[in-house]
């Protein structure tokens, strides 16, 4: 017999969350769509099929719930006032961010959605390339191929923060 | 000698290559030392990222999961967040963090009305009231007193490739932009401010629209800034 299903999301959440911050590039983000993602498994739950892994259903919901706040993000700040702008304005404001994000996520957050995935679900979740391309739903060919774009794009970025 | 693609490279270092071609690689791989770097590279950078991740999922799992997971009955539990971008204003309002680029956008463009466009003429701040010209002439948005009468809350260049600054003031807000005589008002909107350290006052979300419609580029970042300001704004 299986634990009850909140029990086993529960058990997956320190991992959901550490997803979640990684693709949204701070844990206040993260948290919110953690929970956006938890929200909608218990609402879907009859979809999920016993006997399958529950992992992968619930990191492919939080990924297609993230794809689409990136876009209607992309759709909302069509601006000059980017973030780093904005987060001038007040210089209480800045000194906060400015501890919020380091070299890593800052380097992370200027890679392309499908990238950043990529190289999360490989590197971070530890995920194998056919599994990580099921979650994403892509073939397995061009997740690796996405995953060392992202990778060289980050060694590079990184180099550069050094 | 084998070619090996980066593609391959990197599925081979992460063990998703085996068999004899695995054994192929792994050939190369010893018989080169620019695929041994690239090796390391992709080791040690998944290394880095598993280090910089670890801490969150070793964290403890803050309670509002746990408190939405506890019910046995969906229907008790509070559904809160169903919004992402509300989730986030809504935090954001709390932290007193304006995130202008993300309240800047097309849906504020109807408000617009509200800013009153005054006529280009030849009065200059200077003149009219040198106090903000002053303000604009010295102050640097990172760099700036919290109490002072104004806050110059960004600057950026516009299309005549003049300097422009968005400042509030405790009853107003405004874009004033920079030519050869002086400031020039372009346009200002009445609005409170509600202490030394809170500006989201009435009017800053459309003043930046307005600055957003006027500018060539992005909003200056501190270093330019502070070199527009030792040209003089020229």
């Amino acid at each position: 017999m299986n634990p009850p299903f909140e029990q086993q999301v529960l058990d997956l959440l320190p991992r959901l969350r550490r997803f979640a911050t990684g693709l949204a590039g701070n844990a206040a983000d993260g948290d919110d769509l953690c929970q956006m993602c938890v929200e909608r498994a218990l609402a879907n739950r009859r979809k999920w099929q016993e006997g399958t892994r529950l992992d992968s259903w619930m990191y492919r919901i939080m990924r297609n719930l993230w794809i689409d706040e990136a876009r209607a993000r992309s759709r909302r700040s069509q601006t000059f006032v980017g973030e780093d702008a904005g987060l001038s304005v007040g210089s209480d404001g800045a000194q906060e961010a400015a501890v919020e994000l380091g070299n890593v996520d800052r380097a992370m957050q200027r890679l392309p959605e499908d990238q950043r995935e990529a190289v999360l679900l490989v590197m971070v979740e530890g995920y194998a390339y056919k599994e990580a391309a099921e979650i994403v739903g892509c073939p397995v060919g061009t997740l690796n191929s996405r995953l060392v774009r992202g990778r060289d794009a980050l060694l590079a970025l990184l180099e550069e923060a050094a | 000698m084998t070619q090996v693609t980066k593609e391959e490279l990197a599925a081979w270092a992460d063990g998703e290559v085996t068999g004899t071609r695995g054994k192929e690689i792994a050939a190369a791989v010893a018989a080169d030392p620019r695929l041994q770097a690239e090796v390391e590279a992709h080791k040690a950078l998944k290394a880095q990222l598993s280090a910089h991740f670890a801490p969150i999922a070793e964290a403890r799992v803050p309670d509002r999961f746990s408190a939405l997971l506890s019910g046995t009955d969906a229907e008790q539990k509070p559904a809160e967040v169903v919004d992402f971008a509300g989730a986030r204003e809504k935090r954001e309002a709390r932290r007193w963090i304006p995130r202008w680029g993300y309240f800047v956008g097309p849906a504020l463009a109807a408000t617009l009305v509200l800013a009153v466009v005054l006529p280009g003429g030849p009065d200059t701040l200077e003149d009219s009231d040198p106090a903000l010209a002053m303000a604009l002439d010295s102050q640097l948005v990172a760099d700036q007193d919290t109490g002072g009468e104004t806050r110059v809350l960004l600057s950026f260049v516009n299309e005549d490739d003049r300097y422009c600054r968005a400042f509030s003031q405790p009853d107003r807000t405004g874009i004033a932009c920079r030519d050869d005589s002086g400031w020039a008002l372009q346009l200002e909107m009445a609005g409170t401010r509600q202490s030394g350290t809170e500006f989201r006052q009435a009017g800053a979300e459309e003043i930046l629209a307005a600055a957003q419609d006027m500018a060539a580029g992005p909003a200056l970042t501190a270093e330019q800034e502070a070199a527009a300001r030792e040209a003089g704004w020229r």
